[in-house]
């Protein structure tokens, strides 16, 4: 059984081999899913015993952070510096990026603070593309059904279609910032089919439409004059109103010298993105390192309702070595131009454009069957036949994927002469903070955009669907928020919800050790770079 | 001081670009004497021990030996580098201004000395006074019978010609103003090739600043025991010392080489301005170890200074008293630096580039101690990556700030 | 077999003028994580694309720059993280530049800086991916601003070539201005022009309400 290959062994095998068997007959999804995918692991789960989701499955690490302790007390607020500002944006991302221009463009003072650097996100390392219904056998329809099928039917319908309905419009207005996207012979937008999609809609930037959009909005955003930037500031906690019941700021620490400040804000918009670098399960990921969940625990602690803290996604084809780059992603857009997925024997084992979780769950499957090849570097995985794909359309790796090879330059690896090797990374929190169609939390005066906003993608996404969430719920939250409140401002600042947060947890019996949100992992040198460590 | 301003600044020969009063005093004297035997040119300075003046202090004989037994089978060149651009530095200029027939004198002596027939004078446009008589005195200088006397002794023409420099303060290194010469921007080269070897066009090429060669008619004239007995100490000469800064007279100076600090400022300078007590001195300029009270008996020469691990450089000496800031003076100075920085070496211009930017910082309330140490790393990896000395020249001085003053920046921190 | 002896022989590397011991396969970022040195500021994708962990780097007498997650540990070489680079000294915004025909003058004025390139080749050498700067700010200059942003394909502004230059041109910002106007004034493609005037006809549904 287990007759796992060695990396050069393998390697020989692919080569000796002819073309590629036929697909084997597909396993039923739903047991395919609860047998393999990493949200199923035992003991991978746990019940939320305080907040707004108590009662509710929430994964294990994540629960540990949405139920510890904060890092502020009233205390530490005296005689802290206060800055007014009609928008608070917090998160330097795509999603953060947008707000920020949309809240500008309806007139409001905007703050936009990064725990990193401006632009420093899960958005510049996109790499296949964002999904708009352009063509015309297309329709926003169609875009709608896929994102919900993909979802497993757990998206808010209303929400998928203010999603989808933003497409082309998101189009026109990145253009309008002065993004780029790959164009046919005739000028028409190129797009590409994706993983669980019924038409081409991913539009794209070769595999560097992340980094083309990020650089774009991010000068955007530094040369717009409505629009002040704070960077290498981390939001450690939100402010309430004297009942608890509104967001009306933040305070944030200055990682240059620890030192706090506190914002008040008319409304926040929390655009935090994702949690990769919790590294659930035992994983490893594809996310920056700032994604450590950030807005999850500050809009929980606030009494924001949040969803799917169940479900994550698992990107397939996530680089198994060298080890400095184990856990990146190969973008997906590969397998939609028709590379295939092989195991150690030479076999294909699943429909590549299936939607992720399936091919994750399938990928999984050969390397615990003993059908996954092992570098001597550690760790396993299967095949992605770039090799393959070259020889059956010469040149198309080096003119649609310039980034991949330039990753496995990296490496010592040429995809056009042999295969690489693929596992599932941690990509992507499928739910998050619960919204509405203006990004609106179930708390008043706090707005969610992006990755950290729940409901659109159900239980999975699929590709090309983050960077048109990012863009269209960014630009919907921060017109929201800027035409939200024009009252004369909060008149008082407060920690309420943190007392509030701090009661429930005793009520409930649970440890006040561990502190969050977690601003960054462990081990980027503990002690040195925190606040308050 | 007797011997104040006695030589090079002696008011016989500061009468502008007037040849025929240049001559009356004596002027022209070395050249008849060296047109007669060139090769003793070179022994004589070799036995002088004169130094390179523009602030190297190296010994002027060995590249003249260099460019001498070059082959002259090509043109050989001499630049008399009057790029003077330093912060402080301002001795140049006035002897172009008011003696330059002695430094063309001096120039031609040097090229009879070594063989060169085309002789550049690379002086800054942006001092105007100096470029206007200069090309004066180079006009009289070519319609004279010196001119004949020395290319009849170098035994075939010997063309002089001023070429205004950038007025990049890069452009005074050596190898720089041979890429300005040919008719490129003024980038330092790589060494080796040294000029000697491959200079202007490839020409063996002897580059010597304006002070340098201006000492070279008195050592051919009244001989190498002389100009040895002018220095006190165990250094020759006389040294133009550029002082300014808190003193009650600043101005150029001809002095003994080898004159100490406490003269220079109690004697020469009139003392402090306000009577306030010394804090610190830049020496030229002003990319070198500080110097503070400490030092006031030291003797400024190149020799004695390098013991010290300072060192004299052009002779260039800021005074500054108790209540200047020292953050805020390096971080002027190394803000001038960073700015000169040609771009050619990225480890100098991002270096120097960031090191102001922290200076910046610190001396505007921002800094932090983190900031700090980032400089002192800065200090530990940068020096020696360039191609020419500037990026090692800011590491000095704010490795000597640093170390005189550290408590200063340290209150400076947030 | 240990861990250690799989991986070879530890190296040692100095960072943030601090001696540290890693494994072969080592960045520099993870170098400096596991021996808990300070100062390690601006590490983010840990993949070359974000541009924000800027490193002075010393081989020898050879002192560069690069990105630290992308520079993998060798013995002897010294590593100083580097402070982010300055604000952007060029302001424009896109929507003040509504005529295509005087762009090369409003160039000039935005970048005054760019025609002064002296060839340095400070910048070239400075980028850590590979990117002609000198070539595509020169390509700027004489107006040839599609090929010029396309010159810049890669660049993950990192601003390395912006704190290289002499002239302080911001080589960077230039490509990307190239890049933005490319698209801002030429980029119309039919088939989302046809799909937006679609939707602009259609009456207004669920969902699709501006706020």
């Amino acid at each position: 059984m287990t007759s796992s290959l060695s990396y050069q062994a393998a390697l020989a095998a692919y080569r000796a081999g002819a073309e590629p068997w036929p697909l084997p007959e597909p396993m039923d999804p739903d047991r395919l899913l609860s047998a393999y995918h990493p949200d199923y692991l035992p003991g991978s789960m746990t019940t939320l015993a305080v907040g707004p989701n108590a009662g509710e499955q929430c994964q294990r690490e994540l629960a540990e952070l949405l139920q510890a302790e904060a890092y502020i007390d009233e205390v530490d607020l005296a005689g802290v510096p206060v800055t007014d500002t009609d928008v608070l944006v917090i998160g330097g991302g795509g999603a953060g990026c947008a707000a920020a221009l949309a809240a500008a463009e309806h007139g409001a003072r905007v703050l936009l603070v990064t725990k990193l650097r401006l632009g420093d996100s899960n958005t510049v390392m996109a790499e296949g593309g964002i999904q708009a219904a352009i063509e015309p056998g297309d329709s926003a329809q169609k875009h709608m059904q896929d994102t919900l099928r993909a979802g497993h039917h757990a998206g808010d319908p209303s929400l998928v279609a203010a999603l989808v309905g933003d497409g082309p419009d998101v189009i026109r207005w990145l253009i309008r910032q002065g993004m780029q996207f790959d164009q046919t012979p005739s000028g028409d937008l190129h797009t590409r089919p994706a993983g669980g999609t019924s038409a081409a809609r991913v539009v794209h930037c070769r595999d560097y439409t992340g980094l083309e959009m990020m650089r774009v909005l991010r000068e955007a955003v530094t040369q717009h004059r409505g629009v002040e930037v704070w960077e290498q500031h981390s939001a450690v906690e939100l402010l309430s109103n004297e009942s608890g019941q509104k967001c009306v700021g933040a305070v944030l620490a200055s990682r240059a010298d620890q030192t706090l400040r506190i914002v008040r804000a008319r409304a926040v918009i929390l655009a935090t993105g994702g949690l990769g670098r919790l590294h659930l399960n035992g994983f490893p990921t594809s996310n920056h390192l700032g994604a450590t969940g950030d807005g999850l625990v500050l809009a929980y602690r606030m009494g924001a309702k949040l969803c799917e803290l169940d479900s994550f996604q698992y990107h397939p084809t996530g680089l198994v070595n060298p080890p400095l780059l184990s856990g990146k992603l190969v973008t997906e857009g590969i397998r939609a131009a028709g590379a295939l997925l092989l195991n150690a024997q030479g076999k294909r084992f699943i429909d590549e454009l299936q939607p992720r979780d399936i091919v994750s769950a399938a990928i999984i499957r050969e390397c615990q069957e003993g059908r996954g090849i092992h570098p001597a570097s550690g760790g396993v995985g299967v095949w992605l036949d770039t090799a393959g794909l070259e020889r059956r359309q010469p040149g198309l790796l080096g003119q649609q994927f310039p980034k991949l090879l330039a990753r496995a330059r990296m490496a010592g690896i040429d995809p056009r002469q042999e295969p690489i090797l693929v596992y599932p990374t941690l990509h992507y929190q499928n739910g998050g903070a619960v919204i509405d169609a203006h990004g609106a939390t179930t708390v008043p005066g706090l707005y969610a955009a992006g990755e950290v906003a729940g409901g659109i993608h159900g239980r999975n996404r699929i590709m090309g669907n983050a960077l048109l969430e990012i863009i269209g719920f960014g630009r919907r939250a921060g017109a929201a928020a800027a035409l939200s409140g024009h009252d004369r401002g909060p008149k008082k600042i407060t920690l309420e919800h943190v007392n509030r947060a701090r009661r429930a947890l005793a009520l409930a019996g649970l440890p006040l050790a561990r502190r969050a949100p977690l601003l960054f992992p462990a081990y980027t040198a503990p002690g040195k770079d925190l606040w308050k460590s | 001081m007797e011997i104040l301003n006695a030589n090079l600044l002696h008011p016989r020969w500061r009468v502008g670009e007037h040849l025929q009063r240049w001559r009356d005093a004596g002027g022209g004297e070395a050249l008849a004497i060296g047109a007669g035997n060139p090769a003793a040119i070179l022994a004589a300075v070799k036995e002088a021990d004169l130094r390179g003046l523009g602030g190297s202090g190296f010994p002027v004989w060995r590249k003249w030996e260099a460019v001498a037994h070059a082959p002259a089978d090509k043109d050989k060149y001499l630049v008399c580098n009057g790029n003077e651009d330093e912060p402080g530095t301002y001795k140049d200029r006035l002897l172009l201004e008011e003696t330059p027939h002695q430094v063309i004198e001096g120039a031609v002596l040097a090229a009879l000395a070594v063989g060169a027939n085309r002789v550049v004078f690379y002086v800054n446009p942006d001092l105007k006074r100096s470029l206007a008589a200069l090309d004066l005195a180079l006009a009289q200088w070519q319609g004279s019978a010196m001119q004949e006397q020395a290319s009849a002794a170098l035994g075939r023409p010997m063309a002089l010609e001023l070429v205004p420099s950038s007025g990049h303060y890069i452009g005074g290194e050596e190898t720089a103003a041979l890429e300005w010469i040919e008719g490129k921007f003024p980038f330092p080269r790589g060494k080796p090739p040294y000029p000697a070897e491959y200079g202007v066009h490839g020409c063996p090429t002897l580059v010597n600043n304006v002070e340098t060669l201006a000492n070279v008619p008195a050592i051919v004239r009244h001989g190498a025991e002389w100009f040895r007995a002018q220095g006190t100490g165990g250094a020759g000469g006389t040294k133009l010392y550029s002082l300014s800064g808190d003193v009650l007279h600043p101005g150029v100076y001809e002095l003994p080489m080898g004159t100490t600090l406490r003269d220079m400022i109690f004697v020469h300078g009139g003392g402090l301005l306000s009577g306030k007590p010394i804090k610190a001195v830049f020496t030229g300029g002003p990319s070198n170890t500080l110097l503070t009270p400490d030092d006031l008996d030291v003797a400024l020469d190149f020799d004695s200074l390098r013991e010290r691990g300072a060192a004299l450089g052009t002779g260039a000496m800021i005074v500054v008293s108790e209540g200047t800031g020292i953050v805020k003076r390096v971080a002027e100075y190394v803000r001038f630096f960073a700015h000169s920085s040609c771009g050619q070496c990225p480890s100098c211009k991002t270096g120097t580039a960031t090191i102001s930017r922290l200076l910046d910082r610190i001396d505007t309330g921002q800094g932090t101690a983190a900031d700090m140490a980032t400089l002192e790393t800065l200090c530990a990896m940068l020096p020696g990556s360039g191609r020419c000395h500037l990026v090692n020249g800011v590491v000095q001085l704010l490795e000597s700030s640093f170390r005189h003053f550290r408590q200063e920046y340290r209150q400076a921190l947030k | 077999m240990t861990e250690n002896a799989a991986s070879g022989p530890a190296v040692e590397l100095t960072i943030n003028g601090q001696a540290v011991r890693a494994e072969r396969h080592m960045t520099v970022v993870e170098a400096a994580w596991a021996n808990g040195v300070p100062r390690v500021s601006g590490v983010g994708c840990l993949e070359g694309v974000c541009g924000s962990c800027r490193i002075l780097l010393r081989r020898g007498k050879e002192v560069g720059v690069a990105l630290a997650c992308e520079t993998l540990v060798e013995p002897g070489i010294e590593v100083l993280f580097l402070p982010p680079p300055a604000a952007p000294r060029h302001q424009y915004e896109l929507t003040d530049l509504s005529d295509g025909w005087d762009i090369q003058a409003r160039f000039q004025e935005i970048f005054p800086e760019a025609a002064r390139c002296r060839h340095c080749h400070g910048c070239v050498r400075s980028c850590p991916k590979g990117i002609v700067v000198e070539e595509g700010v020169a390509l700027a200059v004489a107006g040839h601003f599609r090929e010029a942003g396309e010159a810049f394909f890669e660049c993950v502004m990192c601003e390395l070539c912006d704190t290289a230059c002499p002239e302080q041109i911001a080589p960077a910002h230039v490509g990307l201005f190239c890049r933005r106007i490319t698209a801002f004034f030429h980029l119309r493609p039919p088939n989302l022009i046809n799909r937006l005037e679609e939707i602009r006809q259609e009456p207004p549904q669920d969902g699709k309400e501006k706020p």
